[in-house]
């Protein structure tokens, strides 16, 4: 297996992509390293925990080494890596097993970067997400953690647009709800 | 408010980097890329589309209600059949009916008619 220098072309991915098809460890690495962090939080904040979520990304690029062939382009790879780990989070959802979901809080030795922020009101959000419905997390994770528009979490769920903003509506709802509930905001916050 | 929640959903899902192992564990379950090739070659999309899900289920309620409507007409059909079979039987049997009633008259008229007389013959001999 030949050895590339990437420190020589850190930006140049698409070569990276190239290189990976062919067949190149080091630059099927090196995409990994670009994407695991996105991967594994898409995993991390749908099945709220961390060895799932693991696993789950472990899943996602053992996939993609095998269909690396199919991917043409590097807005293709990501957007490939955000579909593959959304669906197959909600599939291990969907998967009767005991140990599916858990409170994300319980996982607090998680590095984060630091930005500001209030800490307990992020640690609720993250809580209340995960009592989300599967799809609806999905969309919810694609949207606010990946930044995807509308029309891109429809394709990458396959479902209709309209689902897609129902369930973003609905889960701010709820989510507005159950702060209010939990004494995070009061309701003359609120429109 | 809206916007405020959707900025706290942001920050609170902000991408987390997995554990500092983490690239050289998936790189060292990566199987050889000539059996990932031959598996690639043989097996479709991960995960199907909508229609590939739905077109057994489709397909079945179809054949389904085809077979349901079927055999209703079957159904009808046979007993249409019955009904007109039913009607010929009966006419049959008013035809033989009436055949009968015509002979059994004509037994009656046979019955009734008085015997003819016969000529005295045994007298003129003495």
């Amino acid at each position: 297996m030949s050895v590339v220098n990437l420190q020589a072309a850190p930006d140049d991915s698409s070569s990276l992509l190239r290189l990976a098809r062919d067949g190149n460890a080091a630059a099927f690495e090196a995409l990994v390293r670009q994407h695991q962090a996105s991967v594994f939080s898409i995993g991390y904040r749908m099945l709220g925990r961390r060895d799932a979520a693991e696993d789950l990304a472990q899943d996602v690029f053992l996939q993609l080494y095998r269909r690396l062939d199919s991917i043409e382009t590097l807005q293709h790879l990501g957007f490939w890596l955000r579909r593959v780990a959304a669906n197959l989070a909600i599939d291990w959802l969907r998967r009767p097993a005991p140990s599916a979901t858990q409170a994300l809080d319980t996982e607090a030795e998680l590095a984060a970067p630091e930005v500001e922020c209030d800490p307990l009101m992020t640690r609720a959000l993250a809580r209340l997400l995960g009592e989300l419905a599967p799809a609806a997390r999905a969309v919810m994770v694609l949207r606010y953690q990946e930044d995807l528009e509308v029309a891109e979490i429809a394709t990458a769920l396959d479902m209709p647009v309209n689902t897609v903003k129902s369930h973003i509506k609905r889960s701010l709802t709820a989510l507005r709800g159950k702060m209010i509930g939990a004494q995070l905001v009061s309701s003359e916050e609120l429109p | 408010m809206s916007q405020d929640i959707e900025n706290e959903l942001r920050r609170a899902m902000r991408a987390i980097d997995p554990p500092a192992d983490f690239t050289a564990r998936v790189m060292r379950n990566l199987p050889p890329r000539a059996t990932v090739t031959a598996i690639a070659a043989a097996r479709p999309a991960a995960r199907p589309s909508l229609w590939t899900r739905l077109s057994a289920p489709v397909a079945l309620a179809a054949s389904l209600l085809v077979a349901i409507v079927l055999g209703q007409h079957m159904a009808t059909q046979q007993a249409e059949r019955q009904q007109l079979a039913g009607l010929e039987a009966s006419r049959k049997l008013m035809q033989a009916l009436r055949v009968t009633s015509q002979k059994l008259d004509l037994a009656y008229e046979a019955v009734q008619r008085p015997p003819p007389v016969a000529p005295p013959a045994e007298e003129n001999r003495s």
